[in-house]
């Protein structure tokens, strides 16, 4: 993982977006202090910080994808963190707020041991065991997958309450863009180990062969192909920052390095930060993202389910 | 066979009327093994942790080194600690061989393996998303470690109740170290042995009930624990 310079200002809601196995997971633990970069220094309010560091260990949470909830009943889980900061005024009255914040009625959990928790519940008494501590940064590492649509809800409505009312920094890893595009002042885009920018780019991984005109290509499962300059190595993966949607059904002209794929419309997501709308389109098994204007919404009528072409200029294609 | 059911009969009697010798030797039992569990358990579960729970160069290694000696023969380990013990030997001076806590010193060196590896393969064994729920929530590295030996438990206690049941029932360093002094380091395994050698095969059953007896209140309580926690 390399991710070079990266600030996050106090209070703000980021998102961390990007393919399986690309290192979200492991960006959080460097993140939450929980473990230490190789090489590098990790700052806190402008102070370098690593796991242990007293600057960190009360005000830093993470909250990983697999909640961990140890073999004591759900009391004693979510008073925890109180405990061994012998902040022990009033546990049993904040351990049953804490519960009710995330949704769990109080009374009927709080001697619950955690083995006798459904998946969604665990998740949720892990949150409430963080937000219990009323941390400074809070890190959400899936918080919502594999679990109910309820619960996942309540999580989201959890956590950005927390943010609300204390100003607590939410950094939050999903593969829900839709969801972190709609509440997330910024949202950073990690593909193998590093930073890409916003999280519109559209990374296209290879191998890539050569074709016509001294293009390559990928050729994808419905026989489109993405073509694109010779690549660095036929493993390369290519970065399209533009990509642009028009309906399949209006005529346009095609320009002469003006590549055109045909896909469906899937989901269309408001990005808090820039007031745009968000598109993404399927083209074969691949997901491609577009920003669009509501102006271009209306007047080219774009809604999910809409087949569309999908434009972009092949010497715009950069490499990964 | 008429002996087993006369042991059965004689252990009852033993236990009953309060026979000195043979309390003598459950004392001295109690007591060696209770003291070498002690030793072994602040000794080994700070090693058995660290061993399991962090990774470095020559782990591997260590690992294979703690393996063996856990099959180290106790008549070794009784005749390495009387060498020690013994006026010529480096520690004579200390004045342990043929004391309880001398015995209790070769008890420890046969459990400490014990507790390092089982401990060591619980703490191995155990979700790797605790370390970082732990720190997550706050925890420093005392509470970390506190909080993870907790967490494996019951791993632990089966452990600690291997090791006690290794060290209650040895005879080839109690008999090297305790010299089986009658009233002061006859152990109730030594005790078997002397009897058995005598031809009093009723008394050597009956001090093996007793024996078993122990055992048996130990696993009621500690279970009784268990279902506490």
């Amino acid at each position: 993982m390399r991710i070079g310079r990266l600030e996050i200002p106090t209070g703000c809601i980021v998102g961390v977006i990007g393919p399986n196995g690309s290192g979200k997971s492991t960006f959080l633990r460097l993140a939450g202090f929980v473990e230490k970069p190789t090489a590098g220094e990790i700052a806190y309010n402008g102070k370098p910080a690593a796991p242990f560091s007293p600057e960190v260990r009360h005000k830093v949470s993470l909250m990983s994808q697999e909640p961990f909830l140890m073999k004591r009943t759900v009391l004693n889980n979510v008073a925890y963190g109180l405990r061994i900061r012998n902040d022990l005024d009033r546990l049993e009255q904040r351990v049953h707020a804490a519960l009710v914040l995330v949704g769990l009625d109080a009374k009927e959990f709080v001697k619950r041991p955690s083995y006798a928790l459904s998946g969604g519940e665990a998740q949720r008494v892990a949150l409430a065991a963080r937000l219990i501590l009323k941390p400074e940064v809070l890190l959400l590492d899936e918080p919502t997958a594999s679990i109910d649509a309820l619960s996942a809800q309540l999580i989201k409505d959890a956590a950005l309450k927390a943010q609300r009312d204390w100003g607590t920094t939410l950094i939050i890893a999903s593969h829900d863009w839709q969801w972190l595009y709609g509440v997330c002042d910024r949202v950073v885009h990690l593909v193998r180990g590093r930073l890409m920018g916003s999280g519109r780019e559209n990374i296209i991984f290879g191998p890539w062969e050569p074709g016509e005109n001294g293009l390559w290509s990928k050729v994808l499962s419905d026989g489109q192909r993405i073509l694109v300059q010779k690549p660095p190595e036929a493993l390369s993966a290519a970065v399209i920052d533009h990509a642009f949607i028009v309906p399949a059904d209006q005529p346009f002209l095609d320009g002469e390095t003006q590549v055109r794929l045909t896909g469906l419309i899937t989901r269309l997501a408001l990005e808090k930060a820039s007031g745009d709308i968000v598109g993404s389109v399927l083209v074969a098994n691949i997901p491609f993202t577009a920003a669009l204007t509501e102006n271009q919404v209306l007047e080219n009528g774009l809604y999910p389910g809409r087949r569309v072409h999908l434009l972009y200029d092949v010497n715009s294609v950069r490499w990964f | 066979m008429d002996f087993l059911l006369q042991g059965l009969l004689k252990a009852i009697e033993l236990l009953t009327t309060g026979d000195a010798e043979t309390f003598s030797a459950v004392y001295a039992t109690l007591i060696v093994s209770a003291y070498s569990l002690a030793v072994t358990l602040i000794i080994g579960l700070p090693l058995g942790f660290c061993l399991g729970y962090f990774d470095f160069t020559v782990k591997k290694q260590v690992r294979v080194v703690v393996d063996t000696l856990l099959s180290l023969p106790t008549v070794f380990i009784g005749l390495l600690v009387y060498a020690f013990f013994t006026n010529r030997g480096p520690l004579g001076e200390w004045g342990l061989l043929f004391t309880l806590p001398g015995i209790a010193v070769g008890l420890t060196i046969l459990a400490l393996p014990i507790v390092i590896a089982l401990s060591a393969t619980a703490i191995e064994s155990m979700d790797r998303q605790l370390r970082v729920a732990l720190i997550s929530l706050g925890a420093n590295r005392r509470q970390l470690f506190l909080s993870t030996l907790w967490e494996a438990r019951l791993s632990i206690l089966a452990a600690a109740l291997t090791a006690y049941g290794r060290v209650m029932t040895e005879v080839g360093i109690a008999m090297m170290v305790g010299g089986n002094i009658k009233w002061q380091t006859r152990t109730i395994t030594t005790a078997i042995a002397l009897e058995t050698n005598k031809g009093e095969f009723a008394m050597g059953i009956a001090l093996g009930l007793v024996l078993l007896l122990i055992a048996f209140g130990v696993n009621v309580s500690v279970s009784s624990l268990r279902k506490r926690y």
